[in-house]
């Protein structure tokens, strides 16, 4: 290289006692000094406070410093406050080199003089990289400012609205007829007893009219390519087979329709007909045809409810739309979905009529429900007596694949427990749990006076229910706080079933390229710090597609998720990282193979002068390397982390003499 | 189809009962029975003391049937439940290599390879032929399937289900007689535990007794000695010591198929059953003669 | 009056729990919850104040190993694999039972029933004795003899040294 020696800076961090107790970080700061190159080397206490960021400062000033490198933490933790550092110093920050001496040193080793030794190493390392580092250039980009909430339960409702208040257009693409999501299911909400849908529903309605917002029911997500800032998104809806503008709710048509099937909002519990309205207060709140089960669309012939319309709503020749969105962000709201009781069979959850989950209870209790509110054994329509709750259904249960606690459970009883009191003033109520989990505003509260009101709670958990000739339940289970085998015959049980994420999750999440943590929810940028973001820059998170949480808590992420999406979206244009891939045109021979690897879809053979050759689409690119590490020629190369480079950290590692 | 046939340390000494119906059953069905005479006993009551004599003393028998190049058929649900627990520990490489360590001083090796099958999920697996063959019995039977028979379940991925057990109710049905449900079905015989507290095993048998008795049973089916020691050999004394009667006669599986087949009485050794079989029979004989 | 008895903490084994879980069946105890499923559908349980396996798993976790090993309660388990299949935990309790009563085995706490069983199977090769009158018996029934004696599972005992403990 004819380049000049660069003058490197190299700056160890004690981070406190979290290095500094186990990695001897003066004799690493002392051994940096003799590797090549190095002019400074320097420990501190804390290399990101304020000071320890003006000594770095300082020294490219007075030193002259054409290279960094800091020896602390995880670059997801600081990499950029040091890249800043180093700019606001007048150092390209593509010169800077971070080696986490903590999470992989300090952290997970004890013997203080492997772990000093370790900690050279990887400063030697960084030292080799760091001199072969070239300047790179930020690129801008446009902002497409509207944004996209998928999902239109209160996460979605909530965070389409703090968008589309602040002046964003917003589109809302749901997968159901209608907006609502599983509070829309609820009667009451705990730990006020407010009623679900009087509170819901107004926010429905503003989402259905606000001036920014667009609404796309009935409609799945096709496809999604672009990058923050700039997404395109396919988005495929189907027909409902009835006009909106005509429809006036009447009716006629579901009264003539001879199709009767399980009606979902009321989880089976009553009949809707192939042509039906999900729920009163349905968001848009006009008919639809079940396409699926229509005896016109699937065998022909019937048409009933054309003939009987007396608005002429019915079009059966509707087909499906397919529209491209452009949106700057993303919000991921699709929620979750209730645990599958009959997986449970010892509880005979789907051959006990009389053995009910905690989502069937919401809507038995329900005005519009079944019964109109009457909470009944559905055996034989008796009101019960003696009624049974069992938690933690399909949570905390290893062997059904979910280790976690679903949080909103055990309030979803002790509110359950609560309305069937004030119902029957007289029944008997049993909970069995394992744990009672009522950490909320109000929620302990709310708990303690449902232990006064008389609702028993049982420390165990029955291991099976048993039926008898009348329905009956008999659950026999160990009461682990009196030590006593108890036998209870109950009229009704209540499974508390966990919440599971969406079967369809996969699917989306491959579309967004987004993570999911072991439990199969989406995983957030970081636990603490970054909850309502993702991996992916541009796409943001809120309510249950995160993990189970309860309805403030959804909200209150919603904000968050918003705010994030508004403060990207109020920019004129955003910065792309330039660590990026780059094609050496001369020695690409145009086989394709980086093309078919790059989950992106940011690399593309084309036609040029010189045939066919690999070409970068630079703001798609998310420079992780695929195409590179696939490509043959070795004509694919991802900038900030060359061959040489790579080579350079590599040999420094195996050779510790060989250096330059 | 050939199997070789699994008796383990019980059946031949205490329930020949079982053994002669479920031989002469098995061949009217034209399943053909090998005796091995090196196979022992099972190894379940040494899971207890030693875990790696346990399993060595159960691969034992699987090695020796692997040699014989025969999948086995046992009785003992308990034998069917060690064995199988065995096999699949053996299926891991470490744990085959150190047991086989073990078996190498009386020259034997297991691989891995043999196949155990219980004398019911056979039947069960026959189960049309036995439909075509059987002259419907009048009869409510109620079924106890004991534990081994369907738990671990991780042993019998493919068969049974641990918390609705069907095979034995649809058998019954088979052969035209009905299943009774009854209280607590799935209740252990409490066998092992007979030597440990008697009064805790025989307090379990008196439950399920009268359980099956207040659900009007005229006979309960089991596929288990230990569970027939229980049932029909301790029978009269838990009623003496309860003071209750209960007269509920105990078939094991092939007794009842095999009436249903048209075998005698004493091909199925039906004289030697405790509870008394006779008014079962005249119960039968009158039906048929009504017919 | 009976006097209660309280327990001093710092005289129990706190590597009990750990002893068990590297036992093959055991390995999962300390991911109990406590849950009583177990307990809840235990048919031992349900007739016997003796035994509760929630309870001597919670025994076990807290380091009472003498009380454990000593008392007879662990051998009350009939190993019917109910609770194994439900415990949401995934805490195989018949099988952490069995892996107890080795422990209890190797510190010279053999049930005396166990202790039986095992010298036979060790002599004969099978539990119950096999003479010319059983062999006669089936004969007469049309049944083939059995083999009234298997040396080779005295071998296998020389092999793992359980020998030494029942025979
Ligand atoms: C029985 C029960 C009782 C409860 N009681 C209470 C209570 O009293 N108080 C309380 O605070 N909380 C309660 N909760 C919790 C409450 O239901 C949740 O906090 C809330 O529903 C979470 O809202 P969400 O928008 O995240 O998810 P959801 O309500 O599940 O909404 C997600 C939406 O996304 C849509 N969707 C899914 N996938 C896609 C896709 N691929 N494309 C487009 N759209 C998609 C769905 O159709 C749905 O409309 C209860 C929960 C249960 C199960
Ligand atoms: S009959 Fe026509 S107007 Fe009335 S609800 Fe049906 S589609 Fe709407
Ligand atoms: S055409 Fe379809 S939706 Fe209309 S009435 Fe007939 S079955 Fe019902
Ligand atoms: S919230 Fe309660 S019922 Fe739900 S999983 Fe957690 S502990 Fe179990
Ligand atoms: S680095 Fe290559 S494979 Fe990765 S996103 Fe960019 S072009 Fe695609
Ligand atoms: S069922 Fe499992 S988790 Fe629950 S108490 Fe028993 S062993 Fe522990
Ligand atoms: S396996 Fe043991 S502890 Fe479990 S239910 Fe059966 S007897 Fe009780």
């Amino acid at each position: 290289m004819s380049k000049s020696e660069p003058r490197i800076g190299v700056y160890v961090c004690h981070c406190g006692l979290n290095i500094g107790a186990v990695v001897d970080v003066a004799a690493v700061a002392q051994y940096a000094q003799t590797l090549p190159g190095v002019v400074v080397s320097r420990e501190s206490t804390y290399t990101c406070s304020d000071n320890g960021q003006r000594s770095i400062q300082e020294d490219i000033e007075n030193h002259n410093l054409s290279r960094v490198v800091v020896a602390s933490c995880s670059p997801r933790m600081h990499g950029d406050t040091f890249m800043k550092t180093c700019e606001t110093a007048g150092l390209n920050p593509y010169l800077f080199e971070m080696v986490n001496i903590r999470e992989q040193c300090s952290w997970v080793h004890t013997d203080k003089e492997q772990a000093t030794e370790k900690a050279k190493d990887l400063v030697r390392m960084a030292v080799a990289k760091v001199r072969l580092l070239e300047p790179l250039e930020k690129q801008k980009s446009a902002v497409n400012k509207a944004a996209l909430v998928i999902g239109g339960g209160v996460a979605g409702i909530f965070s389409a609205l703090y968008l589309a208040n602040a002046g964003i257009k917003t589109y809302v693409v749901e997968k159901k007829p209608s907006i609502g999501g599983h509070m829309a299911q609820l009667d009451k909400t705990f730990p006020t007893l407010d009623c679900s849908l009087c509170i819901l529903s107004p926010r429905m309605a503003d989402i259905g009219k606000h001036e920014n917002i667009e609404l796309i029911t009935y409609a799945d997500i096709e496809n999604i390519s672009g990058y923050a800032g700039n997404f395109q998104v396919t988005v495929k809806s189907n027909p409902r087979y009835v006009i909106k503008e005509n429809c006036r709710l009447c009716g006629v048509c579901a009264e003539k329709c001879p199709i009767s099937l399980p009606d979902e909002f009321n989880m089976g519990l009553k009949k809707r007909k192939a042509v039906y309205i999900p729920f009163p207060q349905a968001v848009p709140n006009y008919y639809l045809i079940d396409a699926g089960h229509c005896l016109h669309i699937t065998k022909g012939g019937c048409m009933l409810c054309q003939k009987n319309c007396p608005n002429d709503a019915i079009d059966f020749e509707e087909t499906e739309a397919v529209r491209e969105l452009n949106v700057g962000a993303i919000i991921v709201a699709t929620g979750f979905e209730l645990y599958d009781a009959t997986q449970k069979k010892e509880y005979g959850y789907g051959r006990y009529p009389n053995v009910i989950t905690n989502m069937d209870f919401e809507r038995w209790v329900s005005a519009d429900g079944p019964t109109h509110g009457k909470v009944v054994r559905p055996s034989d329509g008796a009101p019960p007596q003696r009624i049974g709750f069992i938690q933690c259904v399909g949570s905390r249960d290893e062997k059904e694949g979910a280790v976690y606690c679903s949080r909103i459970c055990c309030m979803a009883t002790v509110k359950q427990a609560t309305m069937l009191r004030e119902k029957y003033p007289s029944a008997e109520i049993y909970v069995y749990y394992t744990d009672m989990r009522t950490p909320g505003k109000g929620f302990e509260e709310f708990y303690q006076r449902g232990r006064e009101h008389g609702i028993v709670f049982i420390r165990g958990k029955p291991g099976e229910i048993e039926e008898d000739d009348n329905h009956n339940l008999l659950i026999v289970s160990e009461d682990t706080d009196s030590g006593l085998i108890l036998r209870n015959t109950l009229d009704l049980v209540v499974l508390a079933c966990g919440l599971r994420p969406p079967e369809a999750l996969e699917e989306l999440a491959q579309k967004l390229h987004l993570s999911r943590s072991p439990d199969g929810f989406i995983m957030e940028a970081h636990p603490k710090l970054r909850p309502a973001e993702t991996s992916i820059s541009g796409v943001f998170l809120t309510g249950c597609v995160q993990f189970p949480k309860d309805i403030p808590d959804t909200v209150a992420q919603s904000g968050g998720a918003a705010a994030m999406a508004a403060a990207l979206l109020t920019k004129d244009e955003i910065e792309l990282e330039p660590v990026r891939a780059a094609v050496d045109e001369e020695l690409c021979i145009g086989c394709g193979l980086c093309e078919e690897n790059c989950d992106y879809g940011a690399i593309e053979v084309k036609k040029t002068e010189e045939g066919m050759k690999a070409q970068v689409i630079e703001v798609a690119c998310q420079g992780c390397g695929v195409c590179a590490a696939s490509c043959p020629q070795k004509a694919v190369t991802v900038r900030h982390f060359t061959d040489g480079q790579l080579l350079a950290q590599v040999t420094a590692a195996l050779e510790p003499e060989v250096i330059v | 189809m050939k199997y070789a046939l699994f008796l383990g340390c019980t059946v031949p000494v205490r329930t020949m009962a079982y053994e002669i119906s479920t031989r002469n059953v098995m061949k009217k069905l034209g399943i053909s029975l090998a005796d091995l005479e090196d196979f022992g006993c099972c190894g379940f009551p040494l899971e207890s003391i030693d875990h790696t004599t346990y399993l060595s003393v159960a691969a034992r028998n699987l090695a020796v049937a692997e040699a014989a190049n025969l999948p086995v058929m046992t009785m003992c649900s308990a034998c069917n439940g060690s064995l199988l627990k065995a096999n699949l520990a053996m299926q891991d490489k470490n744990t085959r290599d150190e047991i086989n360590a073990n078996l190498k001083p009386i020259n034997r090796q297991y691989k891995g390879t043999t196949v155990v099958k219980h004398a019911a999920r056979v039947l069960y697996e026959t189960m049309d032929t036995i439909k075509e063959m059987a002259h419907p019995l009048n009869l409510k039977v109620a079924a106890h399937y004991g534990c081994h028979y369907t738990k671990p379940s991780e042993i019998y991925a493919d068969f049974e289900d641990p918390e609705v057990p069907y095979s034995l109710e649809e058998l019954i049905s088979a052969v035209g007689a009905t299943p009774i449900p009854y209280e607590n079905k799935k209740q252990c015989c409490g066998g092992s535990v007979m030597g440990i507290d008697e009064s805790v095993s025989l307090e379990m048998v008196r439950e399920k007794l009268s359980h099956i008795k207040k659900a009007g049973a005229d006979a309960m089916v089991l596929v288990c000695p230990f569970c027939d020691v229980m049932y029909d050999i301790n029978q009269k004394r838990i009623e003496n010591q309860a003071g209750e009667q209960f007269g509920i006669p105990v078939l094991f599986l092939p007794q009842l198929i095999g009436l249903a087949l048209g075998l005698t009485p004493d091909e199925l050794g039906l004289k030697m059953n405790r509870v008394s079989v006779r008014n079962l029979l005249k119960t039968l004989g009158d039906g048929n003669e009504q017919k | 009056m009976k006097k209660k008895e309280i327990i001093n903490m710092d005289e129990l084994d706190p590597q009990f729990k750990y002893e068990i879980a590297s036992q093959p069946g055991g390995e999962h105890i300390l991911k109990c919850v406590q849950c009583a499923t177990c307990s809840s559908g235990c048919p031992v349980a349900s007739v016997s104040d003796r035994f509760n396996p929630r309870k001597i798993i919670r025994m076990a976790v807290l380091g009472l190993k003498d009380t454990v090993l000593r008392e007879d309660f662990v051998w009350y388990c009939a190993a019917c694999y109910t609770c194994s299949e439900r415990c949401p935990q995934d805490v195989r309790i018949p099988d952490l039972m069995a892996a107890v009563r080795n422990i209890a085995v190797k510190e010279g706490c053999i049930h005396p029933a166990y202790k039986e069983q095992g010298r036979l199977i060790g002599e004969l090769g099978r539990l119950y004795e096999v003479t010319e009158f059983e062999n006669e018996k089936r004969e007469k029934l049309g049944l083939p003899k059995v083999r009234e004696k298997n040396e080779e599972i005295a071998e296998i005992y020389s092999c793992t040294g359980v020998g030494k403990v029942v025979l």
